[in-house]
């Protein structure tokens, strides 16, 4: 199971938002450039089922990954908290993996190229953030010919798994997190929506004139 | 087939005196099939595929050494596919696919001079019958199949001679594969040996049914 948040910044102001996450997390970033196939179960199948196929670019050798996300956690308990947790279940795959699961009766759905970077590092909790654009393929497989969905617009995606019997304490822990970047942007759960926050601009700048413009 | 046959083949093995018994081992394999839809109930008037485009000869396995993977084979297809071992999990999230015979290889292993030796029985899961008695040859100084294969020829040709010695009922079948067939090379990796242990279980079931 993981806790995750989502939300949506403008391009011109993710080299701040780097600044503000080097000097929070105290780690590198790792560059991501992710081949993303999402998979449905095709009609002969009883259960409807999707699934997503990552292909890490950004190594020197392609690897691959498969990911299943369920269900996101109901009830009062989920209510009361400020992230969404859900099921997620991914495992390494060997690189014959799309081939495979069209075998088993899966159709591809859509694909993406994500790029970008990410944080990976402990607060309370083993926290993820993601930063990327999304980017559609004008033919099939052609990562090369990639542009984005959304010009101008960049995905934060903040995760971190949890156990299930301790999602309150890692999911404090996220929102703990999001305070920091509240005056570049505003994290909530996938599907409430929340739109730019009208203090980027200010805060971008801040951060870019405090650094000298530098990401050191 | 019975639990005395097994004992007297493990006992041809401690026959070549320098066998060295080395504890238990065990392989698991699992025949999945498909959770497909009914035809019959669509609602639409789109037609439907008939399930007969899923694989039927789905298979998974876990080896004895190597717990942290998990590989899948599809025979008709030609295809396997090494995963976590976490992917069992993922697979029932997906409810597509459901394990509907478990099989569990499972005896002793031996270490006879440049060879490991695995002896055991085929078992059902949660069932005492015994399915069949199997034995797996490694030689452990080289990983190319092809320099290798003199020399395992040699041995199963000393190991058949001893067995016909001890008079067992039956005898053992060794299939070649063609491992190119699923796109492996020369060096011997898990995936062969999973393939081996598929291939096994369908001479298995081939024998019974005949």
């Amino acid at each position: 199971m993981e806790c995750v948040v989502q939300g949506i910044i403008e391009t011109q102001h993710v080299e701040a938002l780097e600044i503000l996450l080097q000097g929070l997390c105290g780690v590198p970033k790792e560059r991501i450039r992710v081949h993303e196939l999402c998979l449905k179960s095709g009609p002969s199948l009883a259960v409807p089922s999707e699934i997503r196929l990552l292909c890490d670019l950004a190594q020197p050798t392609p690897s691959w990954t498969v990911r299943h996300v369920g269900g996101a956690m109901r009830g009062a308990g989920a209510e009361q908290i400020s992230v969404l947790v859900r099921t997620m279940v991914e495992s390494k795959v060997s690189n014959n993996a799309l081939r495979f699961f069209y075998s088993l009766g899966y159709k591809l759905d859509h694909e993406l190229l994500k790029i970008g970077f990410a944080f990976r590092f402990q607060r309370g909790a083993p926290i993820t953030v993601t930063v990327t654009s999304a980017n559609k393929m004008p033919k099939l497989h052609a990562t090369d010919e990639a542009v984005p969905v959304t010009p101008g617009i960049q995905m934060v995606e903040i995760t971190a798994p949890t156990a299930g019997d301790n999602y309150n304490e890692v999911g404090a822990a996220v929102s703990s997190f999001c305070e920091y970047l509240a005056p570049l942007l505003h994290l909530s759960k996938p599907g409430v929506s929340t739109g730019i926050v009208p203090t980027a601009a200010a805060a971008a700048a801040s951060l870019l004139s405090n650094t000298g413009g530098k990401i050191i | 087939m019975s639990s005395q046959i097994l004992a007297e083949v493990c006992q041809c093995v401690e026959g070549f005196g320098s066998a060295a018994k080395e504890g238990r081992w065990r392989t698991t394999l699992t025949i999945y099939r498909p959770v497909a839809r009914d035809p019959s109930s669509t609602a639409t008037s789109a037609p439907v595929p008939m399930p007969g485009d899923l694989p039927r000869d789905f298979l998974g396995l876990t080896l004895h050494d190597r717990p942290g993977a998990y590989f899948f084979i599809l025979r008709h297809h030609r295809l396997i596919l090494q995963a976590d071992a976490n992917v069992q999990s993922l697979m029932d999230k997906l409810q597509s696919y459901k394990a509907r015979v478990v099989l569990h290889f499972e005896g002793f292993q031996y270490q006879l001079g440049d060879f490991m030796l695995r002896v055991g029985k085929c078992v059902q899961s949660h069932a005492d019958t015994l399915r069949g008695i199997m034995m797996e040859v490694e030689y452990l100084p080289l990983s190319s199949i092809d320099k290798s294969r003199q020399i395992m020829e040699d041995f199963l040709d000393i190991w058949q001679d001893a067995v016909i010695k001890k008079s067992l009922p039956g005898q053992f079948i060794n299939v070649e594969l063609n491992f190119a067939d699923y796109g492996l090379q020369d060096q011997y990796t898990p995936q062969h040996t999973a393939l081996q242990y598929a291939t096994c279980i369908v001479q298995l079931m081939a024998t019974v049914r005949s």
